[in-house]
């Protein structure tokens, strides 16, 4: 759980269009938009460098300063480049920190199944989860340990031990992970046993008409 | 085809990822080089996923014809590929061996690439 509370400066954004975005961009700047509270939406500008690095430590929750107004706001989406290597946008909404709110927290799966050594083949489905929790609990992210994974065995959303105050809002029967045997692979024999391609039959080809059949049996 | 990958430019189904950095055609037997390349060297360990598809087809006249006579025939199936577009993926296997794995894959194809693990986005 990320305790630290970031504080981001920030500020209002008044030249809007994607030219604007694209220089702001080049600024080492990040366009972001303020919602939420059934205020009115507020468009600012944030430092890129402090904003990803609270990202890629774990911060949810961000203490923004814009133009000398603090707010709290935690992260909603963030969109990345075409290379998902650089942030692009941020959608950043309005919270009290008593209130509680839906957020997808990332899964790690801890540990080697039991099945891998058997052979198995473990096959993630799902690598996060939606839960509801108090906005200063946002865990960054929640560890599912699959020692005890056998062959054919699975767990499910309801199998997973969450913090406490956390409540699962993904679908409890949500397929998370599944340890199986490796499908059979394709006999080859099969394949050599098929016969040579026969040459496809030509459509264009021209057709004798039936006085020159006739000349050809005369000929023989 | 111009631009970069606005779609299909995520890890999806495995845990790793080989993403494109180029735009260009990658036939079906460029495809399936890499998927052989891949299945190779796994031994039946881990599992492929194979993001892209050859929809489009590609003419072309033999050689010393002339123009003219009507359309050619088809002479390859392509992918397009865009810069971003995650092309193979392999899951159920550890970092070091999916990026063996997808370092062969990446000798196969036509374009420059790049290893690309799951989770980017926030919700």
């Amino acid at each position: 759980m990320v305790s630290k509370e970031m504080v981001l400066k920030a500020r209002a954004r008044k030249e809007f269009g994607s030219k604007n975005a694209a220089k702001t961009r080049l600024a080492g700047r990040i366009p972001a938009i303020v919602y939420g509270h059934g205020q009115k939406p507020e468009a600012i500008v944030l430092d890129e460098h402090d904003f990803a690095e609270g990202i890629h430590h774990g911060h949810r929750l961000f203490d923004v300063e814009v133009d000398g107004k603090r707010e709290k706001l935690l992260v909603k989406d963030v969109q990345f480049d075409y290379l998902g290597r650089k942030i692009i946008h941020a959608d950043l909404i309005r919270v009290d920190l008593s209130e509680r709110v839906k957020v997808q927290v990332r899964l790690v799966f801890k540990g080697t199944p039991v099945g891998a050594q058997e052979g198995g083949l473990l096959e993630e489905h799902l690598d996060r989860m939606e839960i509801e929790c108090a906005v200063t609990d946002i865990p960054e992210s929640i560890d599912v340990s699959v020692k005890g994974l056998k062959v054919g065995d699975s767990l499910h959303a309801r199998d997973v031990q969450l913090p406490q105050g956390v409540k699962l809002i993904t679908g409890p029967n949500a397929l998370l992970i599944a340890c199986h045997l490796p499908a059979a692979p394709v006999v080859e024999e099969a394949a050599a046993a098929v016969e040579e391609p026969i040459a496809p039959e030509v459509i264009t080809e021209r057709k004798p008409k039936e006085g020159e059949e006739e000349t050809e049996e005369e000929k023989k | 085809m111009k631009g970069n990958a606005c779609r299909m430019n995520y890890v999806a189904f495995g845990e790793y990822g080989l993403q494109s950095l180029e735009m260009s055609w990658v036939t079906g037997k460029q495809i399936e080089a890499g998927r052989v390349a891949a299945s190779h060297f796994l031994e039946r360990v881990g599992k492929v996923y194979i993001r892209i598809f050859p929809h489009k087809s590609i003419t072309k006249k033999p050689l010393e014809t002339r123009m003219g006579k009507g359309k050619a025939e088809v002479e390859q199936w392509v992918a397009c590929v865009k810069p971003g577009m995650v092309m193979f993926e392999i899951g159920g296997v550890s970092e070091d061996v999916a990026k063996r794995a997808l370092a062969r894959v990446s000798h196969k194809m036509p374009v420059r690439c790049r290893l690309v693990t799951r989770g980017h986005t926030i919700g």
